[in-house]
């Protein structure tokens, strides 16, 4: 008893941050465990063949890890997504620089890109097969359709968002145009790239799956379709766990570059 | 007296007119004076009276509607956006009336800037930077950010960033403005004493008649719209000057009551 008060007495002197902190910790794990509780009902509930208990999905998901098949499917779905993010990560971000430069081919060339924002990605697939074969092509093409015009409209934003009087300044000090872009536009829409990175990501990995549903023999995608086939419902829950690992490692990543390369903000300086 | 090294020529600036609005109105019109080599001239004018319109003319980031500006002797195009050239190849510099620094540099890299992107970064050039840096009293505040500086540190770096690379002209749009009094009168006196070591002309607008007073060789009074030079008025007092005793010199009373009377 004397002990537990001593506890007390020595902590409230550190104030009520380090309490607060503790008790959204604290409400975290209630919340996490009663997702977990509510997951395993879901599968004594609904039985094994719709939902796969959790203990199950763990032990899948180790076995997996045992046999390596895990590394080969999610390094499959890394690639192609990847290398359709990169590529739409360069285009996404060199074409509104490059509009920049003539506001009337902006004005002329913006609403074709937006337009065609609106076709329904997915509903290309068969037609993309019918061109690149059921190979890795057909997938990237979805993935970097699916990227690209989030990071060109962010991109976009950001350029247009960038204070007229930096630019003037720079250009009174004897900045050319490729300066300006690098040192004043490009800093300054860091903010904008970031939140674009933020939603592109996981767009990118979740494209790639659905083009694995499609069409592949290998990847997390593959692997979630080709259990469901199979009725292999503990499977396709360590697929969607895996997918979900997978989103949430990148989105880790990324905010820890935001971090880095926004020192400067004071919002970011907590 | 030589040729004056800025002249500006019946210089008009017109806004198109929005839709539904009457004609366009003339801002400036007429406007005309000249700056010879290493004067202080200040410009004073009621608000609204195109102030930093004339400046950003000068400084070529916005076209004039009529007139002419020459600088030394050349006349330079002033009325087409695609032959304006923003600080005329770096021969303007300009203090706006923000800071306008960039919120990712740091105070030292934010002093650097104009040298890096002219290419002209060497160790002579840092080396004035720090000197500068020093001479305004931010030396320890190299690395810090602008919004971890108060408004005065940020109007001193914004100054001599603009000081490092040296240019011949340097126009000032009511730079200590938006500063507390006391923090103004250092500025005033920072800045009185960086021109004194190299004597570059200046064209500083304000709308405050004791700091034209104080800083100026010469003030020039504006109208109000559309804006043209009203009056002229030398200062009479020689230099190095003390901001703080000015108000106390004789003659002080005498041009700021004739400057006064002027500002409707």
């Amino acid at each position: 008893m004397t002990a537990a008060n001593d506890v007390v007495s020595s902590a409230a002197p550190a104030g009520p941050l380090i309490s607060q902190r503790a008790l959204i910790i604290l409400g975290r794990c209630v919340f996490a465990g009663l997702l977990l509780w509510a997951w395993q009902w879901s599968a004594n509930e609904f039985g094994i063949i719709f939902f796969a208990p959790p203990l199950a999905v763990v032990q899948r998901l180790y076995e997996m890890a045992i046999s390596g098949e895990m590394f080969f499917d999610v390094w499959a779905t890394l690639r192609i997504s990847m290398v359709g993010f990169v590529i739409a990560l360069v285009a996404g971000l060199i074409l509104p620089f490059l509009l920049r430069l003539s506001a009337r081919l902006t004005e002329a060339v913006e609403p074709f890109i937006l337009w065609s924002q609106g076709i329904p990605k997915y509903a290309l697939a068969p037609w993309l097969i019918l061109w690149f074969g059921i190979g890795d092509t057909p997938k990237i093409v979805i993935v970097v359709l699916m990227v690209f015009y989030v990071i060109f409209i962010t991109t976009f934003a950001g350029i247009r968002a960038v204070d007229r009087r930096l630019i003037n300044m720079a250009r009174i000090m004897g900045a050319n145009e490729t300066v300006i872009s690098r040192e004043v536009i490009w800093k300054s829409m860091q903010p904008f790239f970031y939140a674009g990175l933020k939603v592109a990501l996981p767009r990118a990995v979740g494209a790639c799956i659905v083009g694995e549903f499609l069409v592949s023999t290998q990847g997390v995608g593959y692997y979630i379709e080709h259990s469901r086939e199979l009725s292999d419902t503990v499977g396709v829950f360590a697929g969607i766990v895996l997918a979900t690992t997978l989103v949430l490692v990148i989105n880790m990543i990324v905010e820890k570059m935001e971090k880095a390369a926004l020192a400067w903000r004071p919002v970011d300086r907590t | 007296m030589t040729a004056p090294l800025l002249e500006i020529r019946n210089l008009g600036k017109r806004f198109a007119s929005r839709q539904g609005r009457e004609a366009a109105t003339w801002v400036i019109q007429g406007l005309s004076f000249s700056v010879p080599d290493g004067e202080f001239l200040t410009i004073i004018g009621p608000s609204g009276s195109g102030k930093s319109t004339l400046l950003n003319m000068i400084a070529q980031i916005d076209v004039a509607s009529d007139g002419e500006i020459l600088f030394n002797g050349d006349n330079i195009g002033v009325l087409d956006q695609k032959s304006l050239k923003p600080g005329l190849d770096r021969r303007v510099g300009y203090v706006t009336q923000d800071d306008n620094l960039l919120p990712w540099r740091t105070t030292l890299d934010n002093v650097l800037f104009p040298l890096e992107v002219q290419g002209r970064l060497d160790d002579k050039a840092r080396a004035r930077a720090e000197s500068l840096i020093k001479a305004v009293g931010l030396s320890g505040y190299e690395k810090y950010y602008p919004h971890e500086l108060s408004g005065g540190m940020r109007k001193r770096t914004s100054l001599i960033r603009t000081l490092v690379y040296d240019p011949p002209v340097i126009l000032m749009d009511e730079p200590f403005a938006a500063v507390d009094a006391q923090t103004r009168t250092q500025l005033q006196e920072d800045l009185l004493r960086l021109w004194e070591m190299g004597r570059k002309t200046i064209i500083f607008v304000t709308h405050d008649i004791a700091e034209a007073v104080a800083l100026g060789d010469r003030t020039l009074v504006l109208t109000k719209q559309p804006t043209r030079i009203a009056s002229e008025h030398k200062i009479p007092f020689g230099r190095p000057r003390n901001v703080k005793d000015i108000f106390a010199l004789p003659g002080f009373a005498q041009v700021y009551e004739s400057i006064r009377a002027e500002i409707q």
